[in-house]
């Protein structure tokens, strides 16, 4: 389908498409486009005003610095997948992200503000404890990932707000992380995602954090896997063990559609957790 | 000597179609056309208490709304006649009124714009009084199950049965016996073409429909009884195809386009009519692949000899005959495999329901049965400690077995040579081992063999017809080639080129076709049953012996006609199913590798090896193209496709949610070896291709 009219403005800096934004009742940025687009074809989504933000220079790069990875919001799926300098899970989240030409277009900044409960970067990042820096009317703030999630399709992000960067810690030797992933056939989307990071000293776990998605209506951190990893020594049947712990942090919402029910993905949660701890604790080394 | 069959010749449509200059149904406009949109009852099982079309009628830019009392004889069907065109008030056929699955057809609305042809099928009210939804075919064959079509007293559409000696004596002498229920799903075509038209009544009056389809004097037969008018006012022709694999077998928009321009033209409007379905009005319009249930009990002696058969197949049909019925023999026919078996019992049943109509697609039947029978040769084999091949070779059919039908197969039976060259090809092993990649990854690798009829089966009626127009003076310059059989992609119309070049020994440039359109050809039967190659080659070989009979008396131009007509078959009896079911055969075996994940259960399809004896190859690259498209569309059936169906509603409409495999789905190749043992009755040895 062709989308309803919209009226179209092109931003040349933040500060403009903040004001842009707040002119504009019911307006949207427009990043890689592809969420909003798809979702205006199918006129699930009628925004009226779209802001593209796709010339911002200050919204793109990747820059590391003192210990800290700074991503620009407008930093696409495959530079991601290309950099050398982002967490080695993070990287390897974005190059399982749709196909080529999606990760292409798509960007960081378009992927959490969507929050789309099967989106792969958004379990990463918080599993990754990064922080989102955002820009609107009344300045700057930075939240966390975790608290940036707040429901499916929903954010902490108020009207009028643009996430401009997200940062992440650099990764230190000793810690892995790694993504594994049930894929919808069609989309690449995830039906389960779960993101591990995990730290080793003298053979055993001294920190984990490991995260789901796919699974729920929006990200969920795996305490129980996570407790249950810490302070043990880590071998295929100890993560399969702590795997298995997943069923306490999954609670009855699990999602299901014709690709994957509730029940199949369920029973997958384990797998895809011990996947991606066993490949998370190798990558620590 | 061969001048042009057997040979890798350029398909005719292959640049057209590459370079987009071929035009499909859907690309077809003429001046001043009008746009049509169905209504779609969207009701499993209801009946019209009223419609209101007024609204529809005053829309800006509408035209007209044609309903059920428009239809002046409100029924059609391929085999049965058992179908409304227009479900509605005013229709006059008993049960005329009653929507039996959701793609029934309610109303026809023909605007200025395709836009609002659709606003206006929204603004038509009908109200349904709901009757009772049977989607379990189980449910539908009890005795007390509401009855859902007219004039019948029960909800099965057709039992065959096959008695052959007797199952009940020999299970004592079993070293194995294998129980099983295999369940096959529905498929969906998902030809990339979906159902599009255009209509037109030409400057003789004519009604002319320009549609894809598989059997043009078919489609003729059916509007023409539909209109209530003589044949020879109703033209139909084919544009390219884009796929068809039996979807098109049935009828989807011919009649009510030609309805259309029909009544249109009495009220004085002269104007084309064109209609193009969406992917979802086809994923629903369109019949699929009959569901089958089947439940096997086979056993085996201790060396491997199958003694005995027993099996119960029962096939969803849906809500109309459609082609359930001789899809059923053909599963009947495959579901004991190509085997000599001495004791055989099979009860097979196509059930109406209120789901999606079941009917032709590619294997008709044979698929479904197959799956079922080479399962319990394997189980069989594992159970007695056999190889699976070897088992194989201990029970296939040889030149003068009896077959599952009590009568003599027809000569020609190469099943052993097939299953030998897959085996050989594969260097056969069958042993599982771990992926080297992983250890919850697992490889293993199956055996498969099967038959597959070529022609109509069971009695029905085979003909086909070809002329050739041999034009020059002292040298042949230039065949015309008139024949009726649709090209549905699988170059069914360059094969027939070739074999008239062959036929009259002349280069295959100077043949000219004139192909797919009733008002030039007479009948060739439809481009299925895998019997357009056989037919109309021996039609193709008939005709030009009368055209250069012709040429040497001089006659110029120099024309042969002929109407090819193959032996008989017969039907099943009654009681023990005894029957000549078929013309001829070909047969193929397979080996395919596979990587199954056994921690989620993904099964990955690495190697096919894949053997068919052709007969002969008149083009050898189209029979490659026929094996490879045929295991892509067998690997989404058995691993990808999932066409879902909940209380008698589609819930996979789209491309986006019924998946068929791409490219990344697919091994990388498929290695085929082509047989060429000749068939004795096929043109040049052929059997059937496509
Ligand atoms: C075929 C296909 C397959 C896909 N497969 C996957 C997959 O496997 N995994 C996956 O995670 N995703 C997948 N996606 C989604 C893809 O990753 C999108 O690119 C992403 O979700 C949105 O990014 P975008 O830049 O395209 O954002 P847009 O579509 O431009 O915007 C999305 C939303 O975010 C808002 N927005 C964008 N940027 C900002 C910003 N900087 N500040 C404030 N608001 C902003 C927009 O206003 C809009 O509401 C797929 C998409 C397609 C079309």
């Amino acid at each position: 389908m062709y989308p309803f009219n919209f009226e179209y403005h092109k931003a040349s800096s933040v500060s403009e498409a903040i004001s842009l934004l707040n002119q504009h009742d019911g307006a949207k940025v427009l990043a890689g486009g592809h969420s909003l687009i798809p979702a205006m074809k199918l006129r699930l989504s009628d925004p009226g005003v779209l802001i593209d933000i796709g010339k911002i220079d200050d919204l793109h790069g990747i820059n590391a610095s003192k210990g800290a990875v700074t991503i620009g919001g407008l930093t696409t799926h495959s530079d991601l997948a290309a950099s050398i300098v982002v967490p080695i899970g993070l990287s390897e989240t974005a190059g399982t992200v749709g196909d080529q030409q999606v990760r292409n277009r798509g960007t960081i900044g378009g992927s959490v503000v969507h929050a789309d409960p099967a989106a792969d970067l958004p379990t990463m990042l918080v599993a990754l404890r990064a922080s989102f820096h955002i820009s609107g009317p009344t300045g700057n703030r930075t939240v966390s990932a975790e608290d940036f999630f707040t429901g499916m399709f929903e954010t902490d992000l108020e009207d009028g707000e643009i996430l401009t960067a997200v940062e992440v810690a650099d990764e230190q030797s000793g810690t892995g992380s790694a993504y594994s992933k049930l894929f919808n056939p069609a989309s690449g989307y995830a039906m389960v995602g779960v993101a591990a990071v995990v730290t080793v000293a003298s053979g055993k776990c001294t920190e984990a954090s490991v995260v789901l998605g796919g699974l729920t209506p929006s990200v969920m951190v795996a305490s129980s896997v996570a407790d249950s990893l810490v302070g043990v020594k880590l071998e295929e049947t100890s993560i399969a063990a702590a795997a298995e712990a997943v069923q306490n942090d999954l609670g009855s919402d699990v999602l299901g559609d014709i690709h994957a029910s509730a029940d199949y993905r369920r029973a997958m949660a384990p797998v895809y957790v011990r996947r991606a701890v066993a490949a998370a604790v190798e990558r620590a080394g | 000597m061969s001048v042009a069959v057997g040979t890798v010749v350029e398909g005719m449509d292959a640049h057209n179609k590459v370079t987009g200059q071929s035009l499909f149904p859907g690309d077809l406009a003429r001046p001043d056309m009008l746009h049509m949109k169905i209504l779609f009852a969207g009701q499993p099982h209801a009946r019209m208490d009223s419609m209101n079309t007024s609204a529809a009628r005053s829309h800006p830019g509408v035209v007209s709304v044609f309903t059920a009392a428009d239809v002046p004889v409100n029924e059609y069907g391929l085999i049965k006649a058992d179908q409304p065109v227009l479900v509605g008030i005013g229709s006059n056929k008993t049960g005329g009124s009653v929507a039996r699955f959701v793609g029934d057809q309610v109303a026809l609305v023909v605007a200025e714009t395709e836009e609002a042809a659709a606003e206006a099928c929204g603004l038509i009210k009908v109200d349904w009084f709901n009757l009772p939804v049977i989607t379990d075919p189980f449910e539908s064959m009890k005795s007390d199950a509401p009855l859902l079509l007219p004039g019948q007293d029960t909800n099965i559409a057709k039992h065959n049965r096959l008695r052959k000696g007797d199952v009940r004596t020999v299970w004592n002498q079993c070293g194995s016996i294998v129980e099983c229920v295999y369940e096959t799903p529905r498929q969906e075509h998902a030809y990339l073409q979906p159902e599009a038209g255009l209509a037109y009544i030409d400057k003789d009056g004519i009604v002319t429909v320009e549609v894809a389809g598989q059997w043009a004097h078919e489609e003729q037969r059916q509007i023409a009884h539909v209109l209530g008018i003589p044949l020879d006012r109703v033209r139909v022709r084919h544009p390219a195809i884009g796929g068809a694999f039996g979807g098109r077998e049935d009828i989807s928009v011919q009649i009510v386009l030609a309805l259309a321009v029909w009544r249109l033209a009495e009220q004085g409007i002269l104007r084309p009519v064109k209609i193009v379905w969406s992917r979802e009005e086809s994923f629903l319009g369109h019949h699929k692949r009959h569901p089958y249930t089947i439940r096997a009990k086979w056993g085996a002696n201790d060396q491997g000899k199958i003694l005995a058969a027993e099996v119960e197949l029962v096939a969803d049909a849906g809500a109309y005959e459609y082609t359930s019925t001789k899809v059923l023999g053909n599963a009947t026919m495959q579901c004991t495999g190509p085997y000599d078996i001495p004791n055989v019992s099979v009860d097979a049943y196509a059930v109406y329901t209120n789901n999606v109509p079941s009917g032709a697609f590619r294997g008709f039947g044979g698929p479904q049965g197959a799956f079922a029978a080479e399962s319990q040769v394997n189980r069989l084999a594992s159970d007695l400690g056999l190889d699976a091949v070897e088992m194989r070779r201990r029970n296939l059919l040889m030149d003068g077995s009896l077959g599952s039908f009590n009568m003599p197969m027809p000569e020609g039976v190469t099943i052993r040579q097939v299953v030998d060259a897959c085996a050989h090809q594969a260097r056969w092993t069958n042993k599982s081992y771990a992926s080297p990649l992983s250890n919850h990854l697992r490889r293993g690798r199956g055996f498969a063999c099967a038959m597959k009829n070529v022609g109509f089966s069971f009695g029905f009626p085979e003909e086909c017809w070809a002329k050739i127009e041999l034009h020059g003076s002292t040298e042949i310059e230039r065949i015309l080639l008139f024949h009726a059989g649709a090209d549905c992609g699988q170059g069914a119309h360059t094969v027939l080129s070739q074999m008239a070049a062959d036929a009259c020994q002349v280069p295959l440039e100077r043949v000219e076709l004139r192909a797919a359109d009733t008002s030039t050809s007479k009948n060739s039967g439809s481009a299925s049953a895998s019997r357009m190659t056989f037919m109309a080659g021996n039609s193709i070989l008939g005709a030009a012996e009368v055209a250069l009979h012709q040429w040497r008396s001089e006659e110029r131009p120099a024309i042969g006609e002929y109407r090819f007509v193959p032996r008989q078959t017969t039907s099943l009896d009654d009681e023990t199913g005894q029957c000549d079911p078929n013309i001829s055969y070909g047969y193929v075996a397979q080996v395919v590798d596979v990587e199954v994940d056994t921690e989620t259960g993904h099964v990955q399809v690495m190697d096919v090896v894949c053997a068919d004896d052709v007969g002969l190859a008149i083009n050898p690259q189209q029979v490659e193209g026929q094996i490879e498209g045929a295991i892509v569309q067998a690997h989404g059936y058995t691993i990808l496709e999932n066409f879902i169906l909940r209380d008698g509603y589609v819930e996979t409409p789209y491309f986006s949610n019924y998946l068929i495999p791409t490219s990344l789905d697919v091994p990388d190749s498929v290695e085929m070896v082509i047989l060429e043992n000749a068939d004795p009755q096929g043109p040049w040895g052929a059997r059937g291709m496509a």
